[in-house]
């Protein structure tokens, strides 16, 4: 069973607003689904529509197998949910949040043990939430999230807000609850934090879901080739590096080579013919950035006649 | 039941709003001010005066209170997305307004009733008769109004998905249904529209209980007497059955149910993007 599927999914907001467009997207039990897009692309609204908080203008969403619509009750029960851009309320502790939603999940966790896993100290606890700064309202948004051992997380731009370190805790903490089986589902804009965690991730762009994949099915389905970085101590003046087979550019910077291959075992070939005709002093081998492949598939760089890819596990 | 939870955590929430309390505390500053110059320096001080003056300050001011206290009940959970929080944990949209009604009605009843109960001391120490049947047949009375202002303030605040809406919405109900009321222009348009325009030939008295159908505020201040003697004041003996007191009480429960389903209905069909 998926923990999410969506069939024909669409929202539409008067005549003209499309946010949502005919969307199908199924996340698999158990993985850590990261779902990738600029502001603006449906990915909000999307979620919404998982949450019952907005109603599809077509289509249907399942969430853990139950109907979006018809099952919030019971769904509710079995999520956690970090909901973007809502303020936690001012005049209540951190505390009595997460007894609030202890009771009314009626599970029996202890707010305490809560608090410490968002790094919240018992002191923060006992102060107005009124009174956090919006990383701290985040954590413990996060920790509302968490009560009662959801099956399924869904975050909404969980590191919003959020300092570099807080954001490491973050994805610790998913990590954390993806090894004991629960799937997470977050949204973003920050590529760097998906590559971290995601077993999948899902690029939205302007409201169609424009590929779905692991990291390395999307890059090898864009075939944006594989670099290789060379600095050496001069450069040839007869360096004929792309009449090497397998090569696909070069690009040559002072002292630096630069070298796209098609494939990665074709670096050591570059690597074996600089070195014979000049010292290279380091070598640098990338992958391609996700920042690379998100920028190719939301800037239309791609073909436009080209298939939405579906390189889903 | 989640509107239990829903109400609880609302109660903790508004209970450290300062503005509520305030109003209250207003309100039996009111009534003392009343009570005390409902006798000082009078031979023999009857307490009805007193209540009637209350009954027609209260007649503006009780609306006041109920819709500052209820209005942004859940509209401003929309703006704020604390909405999102309640509902992403087990718990109807059906159960947010209800829940939310509950907690407000707790509120300005607890604070109507606390006026009344400092009131009604005075009264035991200041009047000679007292008048307790009345005073708590009033007491009674302004509760069930405040509760039907708390009922159209909870449905606009259901309805709207913005602060300003919902203050431009409750405002505008308030000068209709209470100001508009109060200081006659209401009655004046309802004999327009059916006499006038209409040509309906319809009595004043018929053009009264139009007025308490369309304003809760009309139909408290006709459901008067009930607690007053007959005859009392300006309450005319011989009312038709339309305007009696137990009428006036069916109205106002009207008033207390259909702007909370007409609420859960609006808020239940909305997108809280």
């Amino acid at each position: 069973m998926a923990a999410i599927q969506t069939t024909g999914l669409t929202k539409r907001y008067g005549k003209s607003i499309l946010a949502v467009d005919d969307l199908d997207l199924t996340v698999e039990e158990g993985e850590v689904f990261g779902f990738l897009g600029p502001n603006g692309a449906g990915k909000s609204t999307t979620i919404n529509m998982l949450l019952d908080f907005v109603r599809p203008t077509e289509g249907s969403a399942t969430v853990l197998g139950l109907d979006a619509q018809a099952d919030t009750d019971e769904i509710r029960h079995r999520i956690g949910v970090l909901p973007e851009g809502a303020s936690v309320y001012d005049r209540l502790t951190a505390r009595e949040h997460l007894e609030w939603v202890i009771d009314t999940k009626d599970v029996d966790d202890d707010p305490d043990a809560l608090l410490e896993k968002v790094g919240l100290t018992s002191d923060d606890g006992d102060r107005p939430a009124g009174d956090y700064s919006k990383g701290m309202a985040q954590r413990l948004g996060f920790g509302m999230a968490l009560a009662g051992d959801p099956d399924l997380l869904i975050l909404d731009e969980p590191s919003s807000g959020l300092d570099p370190a807080g954001m490491q805790e973050m994805r610790e903490i998913i990590s954390n609850e993806a090894d004991r089986g629960t799937t997470v589902f977050f949204s973003s804009h920050i590529l760097g934090e998906v590559e971290a965690v995601c077993d999948r991730i899902g690029i939205m762009n302007e409201g169609r879901l424009v590929a779905t994949g692991t990291l390395d099915d999307l890059q090898g389905e864009l075939d944006l080739g594989a670099p290789i970085t060379l600095e050496v101590a001069t450069v040839p003046e007869t360096l004929a590096l792309d009449e090497l087979a397998g090569v696909r550019s070069v690009t040559v910077e002072d002292a630096t080579i630069t070298a796209t291959c098609a494939d990665p075992s074709v670096k050591v070939d570059v690597v074996r013919h600089v070195a014979e005709v000049t010292t290279v002093r380091d070598i640098v081998s990338e992958d391609v950035s996700l920042e690379q492949l998100f920028n190719t598939y939301t800037n239309g760089e791609r073909d436009e006649g080209a298939a939405t890819p579906e390189a889903s596990a | 039941m989640s509107t239990v939870d829903v109400a609880k955590k609302d109660f903790l929430d508004v209970r450290r709003a300062k503005i509520v309390w305030f109003v209250g505390a207003f309100y039996t500053l009111f009534m003392v001010l009343l009570v005390y110059f409902g006798q000082n320096g009078r031979s023999d001080p009857t307490i009805l005066g007193a209540l009637w003056n209350l009954t027609a300050i209260g007649a503006m001011f009780i609306p006041l209170i109920a819709l500052v206290t209820a209005y942004l009940a859940i509209a401003g959970e929309r703006e704020s997305g604390g909405i999102k929080y309640l509902l992403s944990i087990p718990n109807s949209r059906r159960d947010v307004v209800l829940g939310k009604f509950a907690t407000r009605t707790a509120i300005v009843s607890a604070s109507i009733v606390v006026a009344f109960l400092v009131g009604g001391v005075l009264t035991l120490l200041w009047y000679p008769s007292p008048e307790m049947d009345t005073f708590g047949i009033m007491a009674a009375l302004t509760v069930l109004y405040a509760l039907t202002y708390v009922a159209v303030a909870i449905a606009i605040s259901a309805a709207t998905a913005s602060r300003s809406r919902a203050m431009g919405g409750s405002i505008a109900f308030f000068f209709i249904t209470s100001v508009l009321n109060v200081f006659g222009p209401l009655q004046l348009a309802i004999d327009y529209v059916l006499n006038d325009l209409a040509g309906l030939e319809v009595s004043m008295n018929q053009i009264a209980f139009v007025q308490s159908l369309v304003s809760p505020t009309a139909a408290y201040v006709n459901s008067t007497g009930l607690a007053f003697p007959e005859g009392f004041n300006t309450i005319p003996p011989d009312l038709p059955w339309f305007l009696q007191g137990e009428t006036m009480l069916v109205v106002m429960l009207a008033w207390l149910v259909v702007p909370l389903a007409l609420g859960i209905w609006q808020f239940e069909r909305a997108d809280l993007g």
